[in-house]
């Protein structure tokens, strides 16, 4: 209760009331929003710190090939540069994977990330500075955005 | 007499038959070793050399063949790149380190890599910078004075046989321009072992064309970003360009990894029916043998000897086999490995030491005794219900 008074104070977009044990999804736009001008971050963001949460988005191999780390964006990183500008410091999630993390890694696949939070300033001796961390993250492809058929839908 | 007793006679009754098993089982498993280890020793060997720089700058082509040239000293060079790129990038704002490459050609097979002294720079995100064991780095940075001056990898150095103070040249149209060694490097694991480096004014004036040209050449340049999150801007940034691209090494290497890995799958599918025949030679040799000894069976229990103990007797020579052959196997396996792992580094490719023992050759044998032991079942019931008076009858 308490969490959800502090949320809407900061001007957090609260969404439908999750159940306690359903792990909060976080958007890209959620984690733009939170940025401040000063580049600190929204109280509403911070109250995710130490909470397990979902966010989904391309992977960057920024890191090395075993994929200890890499950077979740809201935009692909080798895609063919035909639609989107790419993404910023406040579009990007630094990502620490759990050990064992095995995937096979596609540039132009949605992968869906579930581990522990951090948002907030901070410089990491390997990777630099990030304001937006998910530590122990497990990675598994997340089923993109739902294909209608012609004919299914209403239409205009 | 006991049954292990029994089964030592068993097998000595039928050696050649036996050892046949036990060889055949053998190479089952050192296939299986071998191909196991080899497999991740090049996945580890490609991680393990793999550059702590996140974004090659290169002319327009493959992204996998600037990689695995310019990190791995694989595949031919792509086409060369104007200096003025690596001068842009080092005014770039949002790059906190950038080092031109460009890459010769070789020296009994060292390549050599031409760059600047900000290429064994430590650091603090780098995994292995190269260090110096003896000696020093080249000096020259002035392109109107080259010095000629070369520095060797651990590789390179060992197998050529130079020393700091040696001088050397390949092929009669490099005498003029004879290299001195002034250091060698330190192992790192890494391909630039087996690399020779000059500084980038003694390549320009060794080439034969950029000794001419007015715009001086590159292969590529390696790139650290200020911040992780310029790396999407910044690659999209050089890759609209007509001329050059960008490629992020890790995305390459994991591009590589997905192909090894229809390999290790295809391989898995290999590997699976080459255990199916093994398993099944040893059911057919455990089957005849005990059909062969019926009667001697039967004899041993018109002597007292329970059901149960020749059930016994015949799991526990399936077992012995299987376990003979699993542990043959696993030596034979890292025997077949050592071999493969060191052609293949001689040859200069990724490959770390094959021989790393962990959970795989207790699994290995496990699994093989237990598979002796399956196969060995059918055989086994037999002889359990091996009636006495219908085969101690005369013929």
């Amino acid at each position: 209760m308490a969490l959800a008074l502090l949320l809407t104070l900061a001007g957090f977009p609260l969404r439908s009331p999750a159940p306690a044990d359903e792990i909060p999804r976080l958007t890209f736009a959620q984690l733009a929003d939170s940025m401040r001008a000063n580049l600190d971050v929204t109280r509403g963001i911070r109250a995710f710190n130490g909470r397990e949460v979902e966010i989904q988005g391309f992977i960057i191999p920024a890191g090395p090939p075993d994929l200890s780390f890499f950077l979740l964006s809201r935009v692909s990183g080798t895609g063919n540069y035909c639609c989107e500008l790419p993404s910023g410091q406040d579009e990007t999630v630094y990502v620490y994977t759990a050990r064992g993390t095995s995937l096979r890694y596609d540039p132009v696949r949605v992968y869906r990330i579930r581990g522990r939070f951090e948002a907030g300033h901070q410089v990491d001796p390997s990777y630099g500075v990030s304001f937006f961390r998910v530590r122990d993250a497990r990675v598994e492809e997340a089923v993109g955005a739902r294909i209608f058929k012609v004919g299914e839908t209403k239409g205009p | 007499m006991t049954p292990v007793a029994v089964v030592w006679r068993y097998l000595q009754g039928r050696a050649v038959s036996s050892a046949l098993t036990v060889v055949a089982v053998a190479l089952g498993v050192s296939l299986v070793i071998a191909s196991v280890l080899l497999t991740r020793g090049i996945r580890e060997g490609f991680i393990a050399g793999a550059t702590d720089y996140n974004l090659i700058i290169g002319a327009k082509g493959s992204p996998t063949q600037l990689v695995l040239n310019v990190v791995f000293r694989m595949d031919a060079p792509t086409p060369n790149i104007p200096l003025g790129a690596y001068e842009d990038l080092r005014r770039d704002p949002r790059v906190e380190a950038a080092v031109p490459v460009a890459m010769g050609d070789a020296y009994q097979g060292f390549r050599y890599v031409a760059t600047t002294d900000a290429y064994f720079a430590p650091f603090p995100w780098r995994r292995h910078a190269p260090e110096l064991s003896a000696g020093r780095l080249f000096r020259s940075e002035d392109p109107g004075k080259p010095d000629y001056e070369a520095v060797l990898g651990a590789d390179a150095a060992r197998r050529t046989g130079l020393r700091p103070a040696d001088r050397f040249f390949e092929g009669e149209e490099m005498a003029a321009y004879p290299l001195t060694v002034v250091g060698v490097l330190r192992p790192t694991g890494t391909a630039d072992d087996r690399a020779i480096f000059i500084s980038l004014p003694s390549y320009w004036e060794m080439n034969e064309i950029s000794r001419h040209a007015a715009v001086r050449p590159l292969t590529a340049v390696l790139v650290r970003p200020k911040r992780l999150s310029d790396l999407t801007a910044l690659h999209r940034g050089w890759n609209v360009s007509p001329e050059f691209q960008a490629a992020l090494p890790t995305a390459v290497l994991l591009n590589v990894f997905n192909w090894l890995g229809v390999v290790e799958d295809v391989l898995l599918a290999v590997l699976a029916v080459v255990t199916v025949v093994v398993a099944l030679y040893l059911f057919v040799t455990m089957y005849n043998a005990t059909l062969e000894r019926r009667r001697e069976i039967a004899t041993m229990r018109a002597l007292g000897a329970h059901r149960a103990t020749v059930l016994g007797i015949v799991l526990l020579e399936s077992g012995a086999v299987a376990a003979l052959g699993g542990l043959a196997g696993i030596l034979g396996g890292h025997a077949i490995a050592a071999v493969g792992s060191s052609l293949l580094a001689a040859r200069g490719g990724p490959v770390t030491h094959a021989l790393a023992f962990g959970l795989l050759q207790p699994v290995t044998l496990g699994a093989v005794v237990s598979l002796g032991l399956l196969a060995g079942l059918l055989p086994a019931m037999l002889a359990y219900r091996t009636e006495v008076a219908e085969h101690l009858a005369p013929f």
